[in-house]
């Protein structure tokens, strides 16, 4: 942040004379509420790097209680069952909003995709400072459940009613449900603001000659992401309302009739099934929100570091609008079980290896951009090509799961637990780490170091593969997902030492986010000052200065003359011609 | 195109007859539901169909819809519509499923 | 929602074209539209949901509640019709009468807000509360309701705030706090819409936000913009009237 201050401030001087926008002085304006896509970007990135660490030290408790169960733990004590299911819930939360959705979207999307276009902030700025503070308030509501009676929720990141709708189900099902419900219901709000913000920005304001077609990868997939966000987040508002009101109005939008703890409750007539269909309706387009920007980055990654146009630009772009909008279709594949009729099972099940066809096309694609690239392995390009790795290896148990006959043994076995672990947690985690190490010289004005972020990478490749490959063996044994105790059943006690080879993984790569952390910083106050373009790379954020002046372009406005990628052009000077270069060669 | 006082092509003339298009709908449809003059179902169906005229006549004409460009127009519509259309497909049948299958 | 304020960007000449042919304003709030409505589309699923798993659904509205609905449906054609004179006016550049139609737009509203808490207070006078109900021994009928047309009790009031906030800019704050003591003082103290009035001082202090944070003149734009809003409410009222009233007629 302070790199920041004194490269903006030199920028200003200069950006005075050709009219442009000057930034806000002032602490206050200038980093807390500030309206500059730029500094809200970064706010983003650190709530979500807040956010991740405590998602992670929950995980760390997890794998600790599995294989140590008796063990006595500094500041949390010793683990109850009640406290497991806490932790798990408040895992899966806490990484797939605060993280997940919130780091590749509202962090890079808002640095980048404005600058990437050629725009001089986002359509409308204050509707974008709202949506980061009404992002941290819901995060510090979220945070609140771990503190009040009772603690923090047992109902999982999926909520299902009874256990979510009714208060006298454990106890993290008072207050702390509550706030649970209340973070993502205020979430929710957030992420409409923002989702609109991107819609419009994109469809608004594209410089001179960025036409849809020449919008590098990156910006389509924030674009396609937030227009699942935009129709996602809205039902998920209204599935939160009517469980508030089943919890604490006596309403029975979801609940049947049930006899809690040998006492019957008043609910009556409901379906725990509405909510499975209301939250799966946004909860699969969800997944999509949290790896399509991963694909965008790892798209525009691969091209760059390979030296190669992208493979088959318009086969990307239409791959990620197909994915966006079966994304919308296959919501009742995680209801297999759920008693749901079995014909929409069977419509379900198409749709979604339906899904496989534009993600065989992605993957074939980023194949295609490698195949015979003049490849330079920097830590981004590592990190891009194991998102490749992670997303073919996390794919590939996605046609299992989607069919209901294979399903109902996997269902709710770790099979399932590595199966999106792999996919949407760790590639996205993935698409995470490729966008920081390859924007950081651009934010931050400087170069991360590229001895740490090769060990970074190897460590969390492999540590991550360690841990989620063998949940693959032990679902297939029928290893069930949210148990606390393996010591008292036979053949979960057999499995244990597979657990605790996870477990000792999980060490390892959570000791190698250290090396990230220090990176980052390190980098950010030492780091080797960075050049306007230090990976040689086309789009127009590296035409600008590093860092972008408050308006991104000292109050011009970039002109596009070429398509984002266009890398080894025949007869060009360099190897690379810029967006912003005069126009070179036919168009990919 | 930034400049709002683009006429819509639209009269006061044209309002009041959409107005009054809206109140008479919602006079047949009180009239149909108060005479009980159909099947419940098919009551439905029917109230739905007005319903759905009705918020077509309030989005194309004074919302405007009419006089944007295609591309939006359609985009919105079928983004929206498509949505409910999915839900419409998957949802019910599960209610119903809850009169036939289980304990009630 | 209704607060939000937009920046205007110089987008003549160095930018392409917009895709939806129109002002940025505009389609943000389309987009918010799009969600809002699957907000409520969802909330009227989850009803129909209900009603059709639960065939002893109620039919309680008898000739009196009917009518009253029908009033309220009409008040609020009426405040659309009135809502797109004003917007008429402000593309004429006809300042008084911008204000004089969105004035009517927000009588019609306020109507029927009015109209509606009575009935609000006339039903739970029945005993029908969220979790159960005087005419059948099915809950979600209380539920679905009070759900239904309180969220969109709630979209028509931001919608009155909203359109006075541009039809009287700062004198508006006033007149919403007034609205708010008489609702405090003028409700019995165990009625819902004691504490419901509240909205009106949250309203106020937002508002008052905007307006001293953001001093403008509103012009066409924004009345055109405030009128989506408005229309929309009246969109999904078109929805829960037959679906919430008429579908329960007592027969």
């Amino acid at each position: 942040m302070d790199r920041r201050a004194g490269g903006g401030e030199t920028i200003m001087a200069t950006s005075e004379v050709v009219h442009a926008h000057a930034g806000p002085q002032g602490f206050i304006r200038k980093y807390i509420f500030s309206l500059d896509h730029k500094v809200i970007g970064i706010q983003y990135f650190f709530l979500a790097l807040t956010a991740v660490w405590v998602g992670m030290f929950l995980s760390l408790l997890m794998r600790i209680h599995l294989i140590w169960p008796q063990v006595n733990l500094p500041i949390v004590g010793h683990i109850q069952p009640e406290t497991y299911l806490s932790l798990l819930t408040m895992h899966g939360t806490i990484m797939v909003f605060f993280v997940l959705t919130t780091a590749p979207q509202g962090g890079f999307g808002n640095y980048f995709l404005p600058i990437q276009i050629g725009a001089p902030d986002m359509a409308f700025p204050v509707l974008n400072m709202l949506s980061f503070w009404t992002t941290f308030v819901a995060f510090v509501v979220m945070l609140a459940a771990f503190f009040v009676t009772g603690g923090a929720p047992l109902h999982g990141w999926t909520g299902y009613p009874p256990l979510s709708a009714v208060q006298s189900t454990g106890p993290g099902e008072g207050l702390g449900a509550d706030l649970w419900i209340t973070s993502i219901a205020i979430f929710c709000a957030a992420s409409l603001m923002g989702a609109l913000n991107f819609i419009t920005t994109t469809l608004d304001l594209r410089a001179k000659g960025m036409t849809l077609m020449r919008m590098p990868l990156t910006v389509w997939s924030w674009f396609i992401t937030a227009i699942l966000g935009l129709l996602a987040f809205g039902v998920l508002l209204s599935a939160g309302i009517l469980l508030l009101m089943d919890r604490n109005l006596g309403t029975s939008f979801f609940v049947p009739v049930i006899v809690v703890n040998g006492q019957l409750m008043g609910h009556k007539g409901g379906s725990p099934l509405l909510w499975q269909h209301l939250f799966w309706f946004f909860g699969h387009p969800e997944v999509y929100i949290a790896i399509l920007p991963g694909m965008g980055v790892t798209s525009q990654i691969l091209s760059t570091f390979a030296r190669k146009p992208i493979f088959g630009y318009r086969a990307m772009v239409y791959a990620m609008l197909g994915i966006g909008f079966l994304g919308f279709m296959v919501w009742g594949h995680h209801m297999f079980m759920s008693g749901m009729s079995p014909y929409s099972a069977f419509a379900f099940s198409l749709l979604t290896m339906a899904i496989g066809v534009p993600s065989a096309i992605k993957t074939f694609n980023w194949l295609g951009t490698l195949y015979k690239g003049r490849i330079r392995f920097y830590t981004p390009m590592l990190f891009a090509v194991g998102f490749v790795s992670l997303f073919v290896s996390g794919g590939l148990s996605g046609p299992f799961l989607a069919q209901p006959t294979l399903d109902i043994p996997l269902h709710d076995t770790y099979f399932v637990v590595g199966h999106f672990h792999l996919i949407m947690g760790v590639a996205a985690i993935f698409g995470i780490f490729a966008a920081t190490y390859y924007w950081f010289p651009k934010m931050f004005g400087r170069m991360m170091n590229e001895g740490l972020g090769k060990a970074h990478f190897w460590l969390t490749f492999i540590g991550t593969y360690a841990i989620f490959m063998p949940m693959h063996y032990l679902g297939m044994a029928g290893h069930p997902r949210r148990y606390s105790q393996l010591t008292e059943v036979a053949y979960l006690h057999n499995l244990i030492p597979l657990q605790t080879f996870m477990t000792y993984a999980a060490f390892i790569t959570i000791g190698a986010q250290f090396i990230f952390v220090i990176n980052l910083f390190w980098s950010m106050l030492k780091g080797p000052k960075a050049a306007d373009n230090p990976w040689d790379a086309t789009t127009v954020e590296w035409t600008t200065a590093t860092p972008p002046p408050h308006d991104n372009f000292g109050g011009q406005t970039p002109v596009i003359h070429n398509g984002p990628y266009e890398y080894g052009v025949p007869g060009a000077a360099r190897d690379f011609v810029m967006q912003t270069d005069p126009a070179v060669g036919a168009a990919h | 195109m930034h400049d709002v006082s683009a006429v819509h092509g639209e009269s006061k003339g044209t309002y009041l007859w959409v107005w009054g298009a809206l109140l008479l709908l919602t006079a047949v449809e009180v009239v149909l539901a108060y005479k009980q003059v159909l099947q419940p179902v098919r009551m439905l169906e029917v109230l739905l169909v007005l319903s759905v005229v009705k918020a077509g006549l309030i989005t194309m004409y004074f919302m405007h819809l009419k006089s944007e460009i295609p591309r939006m127009r359609w985009l919105l519509t079928i983004s929206v519509t498509g949505c409910f259309a999915l839900m419409w497909i998957f949802f019910f049948r599960d209610a119903d499923r809850i009169l036939t299958l289980g304990v009630k | 929602m209704a607060t939000v304020q937009h920046a205007v960007h110089d987008t003549h000449g160095a930018f392409e074209p917009s895709l939806f042919g129109t002002y940025s304003k505009k389609v943000g709030m389309w987009l918010f539209l799009a969600s809002d409505s699957l907000t409520f589309g969802a909330l009227l699923f989850a009803y129909s949901y209900g009603r059709i798993s639960n065939p002893a659904w109620p039919t309680p509205f008898g000739k009196e509640s009917i009518a009253n609905a029908t009033i309220m449906t009409a008040c609020l054609l009426s405040s659309s019709l009135t809502m797109v004179l004003a917007v008429m006016a402000a593309n004429r550049g006809d300042k008084p009468w911008v204000r004089n139609w969105l004035l009517a737009t927000m009588f019609f509203g306020a109507a029927f807000t009015v109209l509606h808490a009575q009935e609000w207070t006339r039903l739970i006078a029945d005993k029908m509360t969220p979790s159960g109900n005087p005419w059948s021994a099915v809950p979600l009928f209380g539920g679905t309701f009070f759900t239904l047309t309180g969220m969109h009790m709630l979209h028509v009031t931001i919608g009155v705030i909203y359109l006075g906030v541009i039809a009287l800019r700062k004198k508006f704050l006033p007149v919403l706090l007034v609205l708010w003591a008489l609702g405090f003082f003028l409700t019995p103290a165990d009625s819902v819409f004691h504490y419901g009035i509240h909205v009106l001082l949250v309203g106020a202090v937002i508002s008052a936000i905007v307006l001293f944070l953001k001093p403008k003149d509103y012009d066409a734009n924004d009345v055109e913009v405030s009128g989506l809003y408005w229309h929309f409410v009246d969109l999904v009222w078109m929805f829960i009237f037959p679906l919430v009233y008429l579908m329960s007629t007592k027969v």
